[in-house]
Parts: structure tokens; sequence; C-alpha cells
């Protein structure tokens, strides 16, 4: 580590500790649940996963231990700790192997992930047929995050446990067999597996396996055949057990045989025939399919195969040719617009022409799954796109996180007036687009290679760019340096003289910026063209040719600046296109019909120009845009608080008293029949005082101030239990779960006006203070009402674990100018930050500056969150805790410096950042890094931060719910620095190179495998462990501001679903690489079909409530009006909610020319509303029925 | 050897100017030459003569197959069939058995004796193979047996004499569909069924309102009739089974101990019930002693028909699917065309008469025919098959083109117009169908998967269709449970009460085929004309495809003929 870096550490661990200080001496005070803080720092993994598991000796052992071997050799080792009883407290053999098996999984999860609490719920000891035992493994929904490997391997810890123990190898039941190929088929149909083993596979995995896989029901869809089974306790698919059956072993077979190849006890022969795909597979493709198993990136799906044939889109036929008959092309793939949804536009149909083209490259905003569009384009498709929008894409992964580029190509349109124009500037895209009649192109989309390599896709033919043309250049001979150093050539944007003398002196191909789109125009109007521009006329140095249909559209499908007259197009920058032509500057003509080859009049069928243009221009031709990549919209980008449903300020249980709003202050002011106010009866932890003997469910006791402690009675012999050394209560004599919580009254007015008191508001501070209707955690310990007048005295309200957070989608950035960020280099020098990304130092605002790993941008709304967090936080001290206020913020550059948690769902820990500035975008941009610390990649992803010392304060285990999944999404340990090995490794796939090899450019016209170049060009990994680690990200493409384009897609800021779906349409129709009809019919297909089937359905088999009080009813009430309370009783699903979206689906339908099927579906639909909804015997069909 | 259809016979001989007889067209359909067979057939027809009979066949046949010995066994074992129904008929009496409650599988051990009180053997009566040989194999074997004396060929025409046919529909609803999806609507359509199921309980137990039950004082004997409202299973083992009248509700605990476990396995939300037992010292529930289901009456008294006729129970024919099997539904239709299903003049459709569009996700992709209004042309033209003066009637099913929720009216004008084949009627699902006295409940038999799912194997399974039906009965409600699979319409009335007992209870949707009686009540449900889909495959369902229950209106004794 550079001193550099570690200045960087010391200096954010130093704040912790300064905030770590307050906050203990506020926590020690005993106002809280627990008098500590309950967030531990976790310096390594090791720390994280003895924290998260609440293992005790597991992190020194595996630190020990990752030394000398991998981390899954290490989890392995660790069994024989936890059997021998060296590492863990259990008595049990069970729980040996619960305790083994959860630190594996949270080892190979690096302690980050939920998954070895949440996604385990125990071991079992079961009886064989035979009388022999064996282990019986629970799992739950949440081991879904722990991913394939850490599953399998799970499986395969807790068999070497069972092995060390003596233990005897499960033996299924013929039935269970049966019932697990059922049941993992079901649970494929209802909720979907990456990958899905036919019956046989999982039947020979359920015979083989010598662990029984169980869990916890996860859907209500029940077996319909195999029920009632003993050793299974439900009939409705376990999605746990699924997970690792399927995801787990047998995706990862051959991971697995990698370990038990290395333990005597463990055997698993049978692995081999599954790896071999020898198993319930038969016919073509065997060997694709085991292959595929292989590599870890078949989530993909669509590995868009990369056809070995130079082209795959010729028949075998044609492939016998000695010569292939089209160009190298990707497959396109269909995938991403499946599921396609009303008001989320399609950009580019897949692989269209006139969508995105593919251009590599990384600018400082991307990589990590995202993809670079320029931010005209973004204006351009009507403001749906802005800086992390997600969108779903053709390739090369599955989904990419939008960010601003304006160092690429921009779009190009048709105006109404007959003009052709590329715009490279958003604000004149702003202020044409009311005039765009098409958009002929979308402009360019940048792809960094790392997302080839993470995505194992072949790489895909490159667009002809500047890039790849100045290495062609400069090999060619060119002297490049001294080019760029004459102040009167511009080389990425040369003249036209200059490009054409270049490319006829240099024998290199023509400048990118004067190559048109010849692959997209047929031979026979190349030669259109060609003769029509011979016949035009130079005027003033615009040449005018005749407009035509075919005229017309070649040039527009070439991407050829023009404008239009009735009868004439007038082509200002006509020369490269009249040389490309094959046409002098004279406008002669220098070829005939007869000079073109078949060859080049057969390639692509046809349809393809570039072999003409190839044997008639004067100098090389490359392909500009071979790749286009198709794709929609996915989810908008998010920027807001995370507030519970409805909000809360306080966790304080107030039962129904607070109406609908739960409002504390109603509920104090109810009368109950003796006419005391606010006296309610409520479930509440209950507690004694350890010095007065006195109960409260209060954290403090009233009378002597001390710290109370939870109070188990069990509440059938009335025994006061303690907890044992795993946290459970067990009551000795009745041999179930104790918990401290209890039902009886308290007095809610007074503990609301004491509260008031205490921190010395009014009611005035506020206008209204939300509590919740009753505690979802184990003990229903209930938090101080202080906290929750604060809290709504500064508007900012609690997540379920008492934090305040605030949402935003991820989006990666490497390097930043303060000035963008609105900050100055002042800051930016405080924070540490000495040099520019060229070393020189940092003076100008604008400077070009490294990010630092653990730094983060905060969108406006999170740094205006941020600050009423702070506010709030230092109220808290001041007036409940009695200590000095914190934050002390008056602006949001006061922010600048702080710290702050970043923590995603799923997870269990939280990741320390530091605030350096803010972007108008509505995203959180961070280091990918910090993303990756905190499992997120950015296709879309979202996730919180939490202002520090709030999380220190308020945050507290015993407020979670008890129930699957509460502990999923609390951080129960942070990370106070990020070791780049102990990342999510997808971040080490990101390029960190300022420029490509031609070597690549080369290889993605072979469609060759990323791998291929992966020596020449550096990405993440190569740094790992080296004193690089944390510094020397380097990008490919600037881009002039990270917050570019809208600041909010059109989907956020557009009205209901209709005007949504209509501008969705609208833009179909106006752009060339999408066809509208297909995305009508996608829309009602995907949405408003199963949208009113769905109402339909639910409509006929619904739930009642009663509007007075709630009461839901199954059924509807013989009587008709409320049982509980004798109030109206109404249905939940009415006629409007089934029947919303038909009129306009069938309009649409109309429109937009969709299939006959699809018109019928709705029509019988439609009759089916009619049949329901209308009387018969009351229709009125005409004006007669008046009469 | 080629299968001649019937109807290119009848075809070949119409382009020869001659009309034929039913029977005759049979006899040269199973010529081993048919067009021999029919050029010698003209030849023998006298001059002047206008259709070909039997005889003139019959003449050829004997001419030119000269060992009938195989055929002939068989015949004579018709014969006796034939008798032996003539017997049952004449005898009026087709009180059922013994055997009845023992009718099980159908190929399987104990093959269900359609002839009540009768030893005869279960020739043609079960659907085995043996069935098969008088239809589909019957083109392969030279021969046909000369028509049983008892029916002179000269018979076909007045057995199918229209003026005796006798057809009504009640519990029709289509184009009386008067709900508009309000609350009240679902709260009529509830009360309606409590009204009517609480009356056949009444006089079985002396019921007390739920509020009233709830004032009496602990220990007393109290009965309750209610729809349940809920049932769930205790710690300890027993059953609390929650009942809803007009007046409220109340707890019932079934004791585990009480011989009732058996029964409480039955209970499905939403049927009404009646529980009788003592109320708890503190009045809060009620121990049952006994629990009652509407039920059919084991002394239910059949109707019948006063002529031997036959009606055809089909269901889900599927047109436009894939897996839509023509060569076995013209093998049906090829039947019907023959002497021996001469009394057959009735033809009841359980619905699913086409695979429908947007029933399943990417249907379109599995679909013949994709056009729903082609569907039922296709349809239609696959009804013509059948011989015109059948009657036919019609309820629509999960897959056509109605609304799926419970009652099914009977499709729109538009689908009926392109249905107007043979005069079909076509009434609402489920409707009571009575033809020449004998009442038959059609209802397509979209509860029946829940029924499956929700009861143990033992009392209803996909392979015994026919006692999920039984469960129905008993319930006297063709759809109980709400909120779950059924889908329901609230309308003025509840349609899905069985308020009268049937005579015969038809349905079909699961595809499988199986019959029985319960409490005298025949319930059939038939297979299908759908061969296995790529669905029903990966769920294991190997459905019964084409197979047609023929129902003797007289004796309401069942044949299934198999047509694969």
């Amino acid at each position: 580590m550079r001193p550099d870096d570690k200045r960087y550490f010391a200096r954010i661990e130093d704040r912790l500790d300064e905030a770590w200080a307050v906050a203990e001496a506020a926590k020690e005070q005993g106002r809280d649940p627990e008098p500590e803080i309950e967030i531990p720092v976790a310096r390594d993994m090791a720390d994280r996963v003895e924290n998260i598991l609440g293992i005790d000796g597991v992190a020194v052992r595996v630190r020990e231990l990752e030394g000398q071997m991998s981390r899954e050799e290490a989890a392995l080792e660790l069994v024989k700790d936890f059997v021998d009883g060296s590492v863990g407290d259990y008595d049990s053999r069970e729980g040996k192997v619960e305790g083994a098996v959860r630190t594996a999984v949270a080892l190979l999860t690096e302690g980050v992930v939920a998954a070895p609490i949440e996604g385990i719920d125990r071991v079992e000891l079961l009886e064989n047929d035979d009388g022999t035992e064996f282990i019986n493994v629970y799992y739950a929904g949440p081991i879904r995050s722990a991913g394939g490997t850490a599953q399998a391997l799970s499986v395969l810890v807790a068999d070497y446990a069972r092995a060390l123990l003596g233990i005897d190898e499960y033996k299924p039941r013929d039935v269970e067999v049966e019932r697990y190929a059922e049941e993992i088929a079901l649970y494929d149909t209802e909720t979907g597996l990456q990958y899905t083993p036919k019956d046989k596979e999982s039947k020979f995995i359920a015979k083989h396996i010598p662990i029984m896989l169980d869990g916890e029901a996860t859907s209500d869809e029940e077996v319909s055949g195999f029920r009632d089974l003993e050793r299974v306790d439900t009939n409705s698919a376990r999605g746990g057990m699924c997970l690792v059956a399927a995801e787990g072993i047998a995706l990862k077979a051959p991971k697995i045989q990698r370990y038990t190849r290395n333990l005597d006890e463990v055997d698993w022969p049978w692995l081999q025939d599954l790896i071999d795909g020898t198993i319930g597979r038969d016919g073509v493709g065997d060997g694709d399919d085991a292959s595929d198993a292989d590599d870890d990136a078949a989530a993909a799906g669509d590995d868009g195969d990369p056809a070995e044939a130079a082209d795959p889109d010729v028949s075998a036929v044609d492939e016998q040719h000695t010569e292939p008959a089209g160009p190298p092309r990707a497959e396109s793939a269909q995938k991403f617009l499946r599921d396609l949804i009303a008001g989320r536009p399609v950009f580019t149909h897949p692989s269209e022409a006139g969508g995105f083209r593919l251009r590599y490259g990384r600018a400082r905003n991307h990589g990590f799954a995202t993809g670079g569009v320029h931010p005209a384009t973004m204006h351009i498709v009507d403001d749906f796109l802005a800086a992390g929008t997600q969108i779903k894409t053709e390739r090369p992964g599955k989904a990419h996180g939008v960010v601003p580029v304006d160092s690429i190509d921009g779009p190009t349109v048709r105006l109404a007036n007959g003009e052709v124009r590329q715009i490279d500037d958003p604000e004149e895209a702003k202020a044409i687009r009311n005039g765009i009649e098409k958009v002929l192109d979308l402009g360019e989309y940048l792809v960094n290679y790392g997302e080839f390599i993470e995505n194992n896709h072949a790489l895909a033919p490159a667009s002809y760019v500047y890039e790849w043309w100045v290495q062609e250049f400069e090999a060619a001979g060119a002297d490049v340096q001294a080019l760029s150093d004459d102040p009167g050539v511009d080389l990425e944007h040369p003249s036209v003289e200059a490009a054409l003398e270049w490319a006829e002196a240099y024998d290199c191909p023509l400048h990118p910026e004067y190559t048109y789109l010849w692959h997209d125009i047929s031979v026979q109007a190349f030669e259109t063209l060609a003769d029509a521009v011979a016949d035009g006329d130079v005027v003033e140095g615009v040449l005018a040719i005749e407009r035509t249909e075919t005229t017309r559209e070649a040039l527009e499908a070439l991407l050829v600046e023009h404008a239009a007259t009735p009868d004439a197009l007038r082509i200002p920058t006509w020369r490269p296109l009249a040389r490309s032509l094959g046409v002098d500057d004279g406008l002669r003509k220098t070829w005939a019909a007869d000079d073109l080859s078949a060859d080049a009049r057969e390639w692509d069928g046809g349809d393809n120009a570039v072999r003409a243009v190839a044997e008639v221009a004067p100098f090389e031709i490359r392909e500009r845009a071979p790749t286009r990549i198709g794709n929609r919209m996915g989810r908008p980008e998010k920027s807001e608080s995370r507030d519970l449903s409805p909000a809360v300020h306080t966790l304080f249980p107030i039962t129904e008293a607070g109406g609908p709003q739960r409002d504390v202050a109603e509920a104090a002011n109810v009368m109950d029949d003796t006419g005391r106010r606010g006296r309610l009866e409520v479930e509440v932890a209950d507690r004694v005082c350890p010095d007065c003997g006195e109960h409260t469910y209060r954290a403090l006791c009233p009378d002597c101030e001390t710290h109370t402690d939870l109070h188990y009675e069990c509440g059938q012999c009335g025994t006061v239990c303690e907890p044992d050394e795993a946290g459970r209560v067990v009551c000795p004599r009745c041999e179930w779960e104790v918990t401290a919580a209890n039902r009886r009254e308290i007095d809610v007015h007074d503990a609301y006006h004491s509260a008031m008191e205490a921190v010395g508001e009014r009611e005035s501070a506020f206008e209204i203070l939300k509590g919740v209707q009753g505690l979802t955690s184990r003990n229903k310990t209930p938090e101080p009402i202080e906290k929750g007048v604060l809290r709504a005295k500064n508007g900012v309200t609690s997540f379920k674990d008492g934090t305040v957070r605030y949402d935003m989608t991820d989006l990666p950035v490497t390097a930043v100018r303060p000035e963008e960020l609105d900050v100055t280099a002042d800051h930016f020098r405080e924070l540490g930050y000495e040099t520019d990304i060229d070393g020189e130092p940092l003076r100008h605002d604008d400077q070009l500056v490294e990010l630092k790993v653990q730094d983060i941008v905060l969108s406006d709304g999170a740094a205006e969150h941020m600050l009423k967090t702070a506010d709030f936080v230092d109220d808290l001290l001041a007036q409940f805790y009695g200590l000095d206020r914190f934050y002390e913020v008056n602006e949001r550059d006061d922010l600048v410096g702080e710290l702050v948690f970043g923590m995603a769902p799923h997870t269990s820990a939280a990741t320390v950042g530091r605030v350096v500035g803010f972007t108008s975008a509505a995203v959180g941009y961070a280091h990918p890094y910090f993303h990756a610390a905190k499992r997120r990649n950015c296709d879309g992803d979202e996730d919180c931060v939490m202002l520090l010392m709030d999380g220190l304060l308020n945050f507290s285990k015993t407020f979670l719910p008890d129930q699957r999944g509460g502990r999923m999404d609390a951080p129960l340990v942070m990370s106070s620095r990020i070791d780049p090995a102990e990342i999510d490794d997808e971040a080490h796939n990101v390029d960190i190179v300022r420029e490509y090899p031609v070597e690549l450019y080369e290889a993605t016209l072979e469609m060759a495998d990323p791998e291929s170049v992966e020596e020449l060009i550096q990405i993440g990994e190569d740094t790992l462990g080296t004193d690089d680690e944390y510094h020397g990200f380097d990008h490919t493409h600037d881009t002039t501001d990270i917050a570019m384009g809208p600041d909010l897609s059109a989907y956020k800021t557009l009205g209901d679903m209709m005007e949504k779906m209509d501008a969705q349409l609208e833009l179909a129709r106006k752009l060339r690489a999408v066809d509208e009809t297909d995305v009508a019919e996608r829309v009602i297909e995907y949405h408003f079909l199963p949208d009113i089937i769905g109402n339909l359905r639910a409509f006929s088999r619904q739930e009642t409530r009663c509007l007075d009080c709630g009461e839901k009813y199954r059924r509807m009430p013989l009587s008709g009006d409320c049982r509980e309370c004798g109030g109206r009783v109404n249905l939940t699903v009415h006629e409007g909610s089934v029947s919303k979206y038909v009129d306009t689906a069938i309009e649409v339908a109309d429109r937009f020319g969709c299939r006959p099927y699809t018109k019928q579906r709705l029509q019988v639909l439609d009759d089916s509303l009619e049949s329901i909804f209308e009387d018969d015997t009351n229709k009125q069909s005409g004006i007669a029925d008046f009469m | 050897m080629p299968l001649e259809s019937n109807a290119r016979i009848v075809k070949e001989l119409a382009a020869r100017g001659y009309n034929a007889e039913r029977e005759a067209v049979t006899l040269l359909a199973n010529e081993s030459d048919p067009a021999a067979a029919i050029d010698a057939a003209v030849d023998v027809a006298p001059d002047n003569a206008l259709r070909i009979t039997a005889d003139h066949v019959r003449t050829i046949a004997r001419d030119r197959s000269p060992d009938p010995t195989d055929v002939g066994n068989q015949s004579s074992a018709q014969n006796d069939s034939e008798s032996a129904r003539n017997d049952v008929s004449a005898d009026q009496s087709p009180v059922e058995m013994e055997g009845s409650t023992t009718h099980t599988d159908r190929d399987g051990e104990p093959a269900r004796s359609s002839h009540s009180g009768s030893e005869q053997p279960p020739e043609a009566v079960s659907s085995d193979s043996s069935l098969s040989a008088s239809t589909s194999e019957s083109s392969v074997s030279p021969n046909e047996p000369p028509a049983p004396p008892d029916k002179p060929p000269s018979s076909s025409e007045s057995a199918r004499e229209l003026a005796q046919r006798e057809i009504s529909v009640g519990n029709d609803m289509t184009g009386r569909s008067t709900g508009t999806g309000e609350y009240a609507d679902f709260v009529r359509t509830f009360r309606d069924r409590y009204e009517r199921l609480s009356k056949l309980l009444r006089g079985r137990v002396n019921h007390r309102p739920a509020d009233a039950i709830a004032d009496m004082p602990g220990g007393s004997d109290a009965a309750m009739i209610g729809l349940v409202n809920d049932v769930r299973s205790t710690k300890s083992g027993h059953w609390l089974v929650e009942l809803e009248d007009t007046t409220g509700t109340f707890p019932a605990l079934i004791m585990k101990d009480k011989g009732l476990a058996d029964v409480v396995d039955e209970i499905l939300m939403d049927e009404c019930l009646a529980v009788e037992g003592t109320l708890a010292d503190d009045a809060g529930i009620l121990f049952a002693d006994s629990l009652h289901f509407p039920d059919v009456p084991r002394t239910h008294q059949t109707g019948a028909a006063d002529r031997h006729v036959q009606a055809a129970l089909i269901s889900d024919v599927h047109v436009g699917s894939d897996e839509f099997m023509a060569d076995a539904w013209s093998r049906f239709t090829d039947w019907l065309h023959t002497p021996e299903a001469e009394p057959v003049e009735y033809l009841l459709l359980a619905g699913d008469m086409v695979e429908g569009v947007g029933v399943y996700p990417d249907q379109d992709e599995e679909l013949e025919i994709v056009d729903i209004y082609d569907q039922y042309e296709a349809f239609a033209e696959y009804l013509k098959e059948v011989p015109a003066d059948t009657e036919i009637v019609m309820i629509p099913g999960n897959h056509d083109a109605v609304r799926l929720a419970e009652p099914q009216p009977g499709f729109n004008d538009e689908i009926r117009s392109i249905m107007d084949v043979h005069d079909a009627q076509i009434v609402s699902n489920p409707a009571t169908v009575t033809v020449e006295g004998v009442d038959v409940l059609m209802y397509h038999g979209v509860s029946l998967d829940e029924v499956i799912a929700e009861l143990p194997e033992a009392k209803a399974s996909y392979d015994e269709p026919h006692k999920a039906m039984y469960q129905l009965l008993k319930k006297r409600h063709v759809a109980p449970q709400f909120g779950g699979h059924t889908r329901v319409a609230p309308e003025e009335r509840d349609y899905l009460v069985i308020d009268n007992v049937p005579d015969v209870f038809h349905t079909g949707h699961v595809h499988k085929l199986g019959w029985g009686k319960y409490h005298n009540v025949l319930a059939v449900n038939s297979g299908c004309w759908q061969a296995q889909t790529d669905f029903q495959k990966s769920v294991n369902i190997d459905p019964d495809a084409g197979y047609a229950p023929i129902l003797d209106l007289d004796t309401l004794d069942m044949t299934v003929r198999k047509f694969t």
C-alpha cells in the first residue's frame, strides 16, 4: 500500500473513531435497547464473517488459514475445527455441522451478504429407514444471495462434517427422489432458475446426495404429486432447497469436484456424470450445455454464440463457398425484449440499423455493467434516458446502467424540413427536438472491454472509430505525435482535405469522421447513388443531387448530413462521399457497372455495399458500425428517501388508535371507557431494572435511570429464563422459546408528552409524529419516542431498524472534476487530493482527479436528506443525550468529508464511505470498488446511504423483525476500509487503461474470445495485491460532466401509465431502429393482457374488507355487513381495476396493426368483462331502447 | 389397408346416383376392398333402386368372403348383449345393485357389470379392447356380421323417430347474467347458496342460527347449518370448523376420536354443512357429534327413456390444438353412422369445443389454428360429421371463448352462428339437460382440479375423476370453494348449486375417463379428443383420449367406446 493510500484510510478511520467516541458516550447512558454501539467495525473479511455469524474465534482462524490456502479450502479446513470443538461452542453434532456450514457460506460470500444467517435455518439429525442417522440441512429463500458456488459448497461442507462426525449418509426414499424432481420443476416455472436441471438430473442428484436438502416453503403453489411426505413438512416448493440443488449442485458440479478430490473422507463420484452431462441429456447439443454450465457466465443465457464460422447469418449451403458471403456479425438476440411493459420504450430492436452502434471504450464514469450514451441521444429519445436509467441490452450482458458520455458520436436525425444532421451537443438536441421527424441513428453506445470479459461474451465487431484509426495511421507511418502537436491539425476531427490526403498518402483507411455506413445500403442503392452524384452539380461548394426515394434513403442510411429541397438533396461535405462512390472531384464516375465483381454484388445477398465501395473507392474504407446493440428501458433511475409505508418516525407501538396515519398524538388522546386518555393495550417488551427491580418497557428505568434488562418470563409456567450463549431463550420446563414481549396496557399519552418535554420540543415543532401499529421484533422493545419527535421535527423518517436511509441508483466513476461535483479544488485538497490524473498539482476546479475508493458523490436529493439527518443527529445528541452537536452543518458543503454507510439490500454489512461532492444526476456515483464492496454492480441496482452517526446511534438489532429475512438489509457489521481482494470479483474485470491496443479492434472482427487479448489490456484484477490496487484507474474516454443529459427520465416526469405508454409508442414511431407494431404487440402481450387477466382472476376470487374497521373476509359475509363492527363491507378488486386497460389495449392493437391473435384475445377478454359486469337483461343496445 | 371413411363411401355412392342405408355404408366400409364392394353393390342393386340397402351389400359380401368364424363369435356375443339390453329396458327397473359400488377401473379388475342383476359377462360394456375390436379394428376384419335378427334393417328409419325425442334444459343462465360485479351481487349469490342448500339439511337437524346458539347456555345440545368459513386443525390434532349463516359465525370442534376424522378430510371451504353436538360449558364452541352433508338421498329414483335410445357423452374436443385427434374423432363420427350406433340420437358435449386463444402463455405456438373464429369454424366442420339428425347439446368450458368465471353463459351470438350445425343447443355451464326423462347435469369440471388437490388421494384423484364428482354430488354444489382455483361470477342466484338430484352427472376438463355410480347417480367424466400435450407431459398426466361413453337412456347403463 502506498503511503498516500495509508494516509487516506487513516483519515477515514480517524473520523470514524471520532464519531465512535461520541456515539459510545451516548449509548453508555443506557437510553437505547443496548448500552453499546451495535454495528461492530470489521477491518477485514475475517472480522466480518465472525461478526455476522456471532461465532467467536472464527476470525482468528480464518486469518491463519487465509495466507495458506484459498477461501474454499479454508472453509473446508474450518470444518475440522468445528467438529473437534476448537472453534465455536457447540455441544450437539447438528450444532457443529450448522456452525461449519454457516461459516463456509459466510466465508465464500466475504461476510457481506445475509445468506449465512438468513439462508440456512437449521441443521437437523434425522433417521434413515434403516435406523442410521443422517444430516438434514434446512435452507431458506435468502440462500439465493450466496450464489451457486457457495450454495454448492455448503452441501459439501455439511457432508465433510458428517463424515468426520461419523454420521451416515442420507438414504432417500423413492417418493422423496420424485418429489425433488417435481418440486424443482415447479419452482422453476413459478420463480425461475438460472439453470433448470432436467427431471432426470434432479432425481440423480437427489438419489446420490449424501445430505438431505430441505427447507421452508417459499411460495403458495403446491406440488401435485408426491404430497404429504413424512420427512418433507410442506407441499409447497422449498425455494432454498431448489436453489441449492439446481444452481448449486447441478450448475457448479465441476467446482465442487475440485474440492472433493482433495478430501479423503468425502467421495462424490457421481459428480462426474453430472459434469459429463450424461444425465438426462440426450441428443444434440450435449457438449454445449455442459461447457456452458462450466463457466460462471452462464447467467447471460443469451451467450450470443460466437459462431466460429465468419458468418452466422448465412446458411450452411453458403458456407461451402470458398469466400464467406457476408461480413462477420454478432448474432442478434431477442431476449432483452421479453416482458416489455407499458411506458418503457424500446430504443433499438435486435441488431437493427439505425440503433445504437457499439463502440469500445471506458469513460471515466463507466464500466461495471454500464453503457455510455451521448447526452444528446438522451434528449432525442424524449428524455427517456437519464444518468442511471437501467436499460436491458442485447449484449454483452443483460442490463446496463446508462451513463452520459459526450466524447462519442451523437444521434443523427431528419428534421421536418428534410434536413439530416448529426447532433453532438445536448443543447442543440433540446433546441431542435420538436422538429425531429425521424431519428435515423441513435449514435454510439460505449461499452468497455471488461464487460465482455465479465460476461464471457465473444467480442462483437467494433465500429471504426478515431482510437482505432489513429493507431492504424501511426502504423502506416504517419507522425501522429507531430500532427497532434500541430495547432492547425485536428486529428480527431480533421478537415476533408486532410482526411482525404492522409487516406491516399499513407495507404491508411479513410478517417472514421468521413466513413459512412456503407454496410447499411444495398449494392443497387450504391450504384444509384453513384450515378446521382455523378449527375449532380456543385454550386458554391455544395453538391446538389436529384432527390428520389432511393437517393434520400441511401443518404439517410449512410448518415451523410444534407439539406433537402423539393427536388434536390444538397450535400455540403460531399467529396469523401463522392470519392467513396468512385466519383472524382470533377463528378466523373470512374467505373462502369461491369467493373463491380460478382463477389461485391452478392456480398451479404446484395444488401451490403461494403465490397462495392472497396472496389471503386481509391482508399480503404472500414465498416463504420458493424454492430448495433438492441436495448430497451428497464427500470428508471432512483434517488429518494427510503420510507416505510406508511412512513414511520418512531418505532413505538400505538395499535390502531393512531388511525390510518398512525398518528401518535391521536393515539395519545384516545379516551377509553373510564375516561383515561392514551391507555393502549400493546405488546411490548418486559424489562426489569437491575437496581430497583421495577418493570418497564423503557430502556431506562423511570425511577433510578438505570439501563434495564429484558425480562424473560415463560408465559406458561411463569419461570424466569435467561438467554443461552447462542442468544436463544428456552424455558427449561416447557421447552419452548420464550420472548420478553407481553401484552399490557401502557400510557401512551404520558409517554408522548414526557418525551416532548424531555427533548424540549412542543407539538408545533412538527406536523405529525407517526408511530407503528405494533412491533415485529422478537422481544418488541420500543424505541424512545424522543427520537421520533426529533425525526419528525427534522423531516426524516425511520427504516425498520431505526436508521434514516436514502436510496440511489449506483453508478461508477473513477475520475472527477471538483467543479462538476459543485465543490472546489480547495475542498478536494482538504480531503487529501493533491494531484490530477496526469500528476499535475491540483489547482483548478476543472482538473480531472482520480477518485479514491471509498469516496462517493451524493445526488442533490441525497445531500438534502443527509443535511436533515445531520440536523436530526445533532438535535438528538444535544437534546436527548445531552452531548455536543457533532455535525453542525449549515449548507451542503459542510457534508464534504463526512462519512456515511453504504449498504445494499440482501446484505448485512455496511461499507463506510466519504462524501466528496454532489451531482444533479439522480444517482449515487462512487468508485466501482465501493459498489462492489457492497455487492452491487451498476446495471440499474440501487442501494442506500445512511449518515454514519445516525447508524451508530440509532441502529439496533433488537428492532429487527423476527421473521425470515429480518436481518437482511441491516448493518450487522461495517467495513471501515475496502480490501480490493475481498470485494465482488466482478469489479476486477473493469479495465483501467487509457488506450485499447489495435489488436483488440482486430480481434473483434474475428469475433474472438475476449480472453485472447486480455494480456494486452490491464484490468482491475491485474493490480490486485500490488501497491497499485487502489489507484491507476485510467479511462479511454472523457465526458464533460457526469451529470449531463436529463436529470430525470421522462418515465418519472410523465403522468399516468397511459401518458407514459403514449410517449413510448410515439417514440417507437420516431426511431428508425424500432418496429412500433412489435412494441405495441409486446406491451399488450406482456403488460396489458397479464394485467387484465390477473385482475379478472383476482376479481372472481377476491377477499373483501370492511370499510370501517378494516377487517378482511376471505369470502363475502352472508350477513352482508361486517361481522366485527357491523360496518360496510366492500370488494377489494373492483370493476375499475379489472377493466382499466381494456379499451386502451384494444385501441392500441388497432392503431398499430397487431396480430389477429392478440386482437382476439383482447376481444375474448372484453366479452368476459361485459359478461361479468353488465346485466344481460338491461343492455341499452341502441336509441330504440329509449323511444 | 386404407381405412375407408363412411363419408367417403356415401360420397362415392352419391356420385353414382345412389342414396345409401346407414347399415349398408358400414358394411361397405368393412369390406376388404370397399371400392370393389361398391362396384359390386351397385351391380347387384336393381336398376330402378334409388338406395343401396344392407341386403344388397350382404348379397355381395356373402360371395366375397367365405370364412366368418371368428367374427361369428363376436356377433353372437353382441346379439346376447343386445338382447340383454332389451331385457332390461323391457323390465323398466334399472335399479342399481351391489355391483355398482364396486365399479372401478376401466382396464381394471372387477370390470363393471352394467346389467344389474343379470349375470351377463361384461362384454361390450366396459371400455376394454373388446370394443375397440368392434370399432376401429372392425375395419380390419374382413366381414361384419349380419345385423341382429331383432333389428331388421327397415327399422333404421323408425328408430330415429324424431317425434319421440324429448329434450329440455334447466338452470341455463345464458342471456340471463344479471350480475354487475357489485359486492351485493356476491352476497346475493352466497345467500342463495345458503338458503337452497340449508333447506336440504333442515329436516335432518334442529338448526339454530349462529347468534341464537351464542346465547344458549353452556352444555346444551345444538345444531347449526352454515357455509364453511374456516377449517383448521388444532395443535392437539382436533379440527376446528367455523360455520357461517346469515346471522354470524360459530365454531365447532371436531374431536379426533369422534370417528369423524375421515369426513373432515372432505370438507371444502364454503360448502354447506350441518353440525350437531353439545355446547361447551362456556357456550363458546360446539363439540360436534355428527356432521351432515346435503348429499344425494340413497333412495334417489332415476328417470328413464321409454324406448331404447342412447346418448354419447363427450367433452374436451380441443379443435385447433396441434394435439387434436382428428382421426379418432372421424372414427367416432364414422361409427355414429353405423347401425350399431343407430340408437345414439343424442350427443352431449361438456365443454372445450376448441383449444381457444390465450388460455396459457405462448399458446399460439402450439395452435394448429390460431384464429379463434377459425377454430370454431373447424369445430363446426367436425360436428358436421355427426349424423345430421343427432340432437346435440353443448356447454362451454375453460378453453372456450366465454368468460372463465362460473357460471359460464353459452357463447355470444357470433360464435353461436358459427356453430350453427345440426341445430345444436348451446347452454350455460353448468346446466341440466333432460333427455327423454333422464336428467343429465352437465358441468365442464374446472372445480375437479381443486377437489383433487384438496382431498386425500383415496377420495379424489386424476385416475378416478368420478370419485371427485361424488364429492360434488355429496356437497350438492359443482364448485363449492371460493377464493381458490375456481372463479365465481356473482349472479342473482347460485347457478352452481345442484338443486335437483340429476340421474347422470357429466363432466370433462381433467381429460381422464372415469365413471361410477354414487347413490344411484351415474357420474361420468368423459375423456378428451386431444393427445398428450407438452404441459401434460411435464406434469405427468396421461390423458384418456378418443373415448366416447355411450349411455343407454332407458337403462342408464353405459358403454365406453374407444376410437384410437
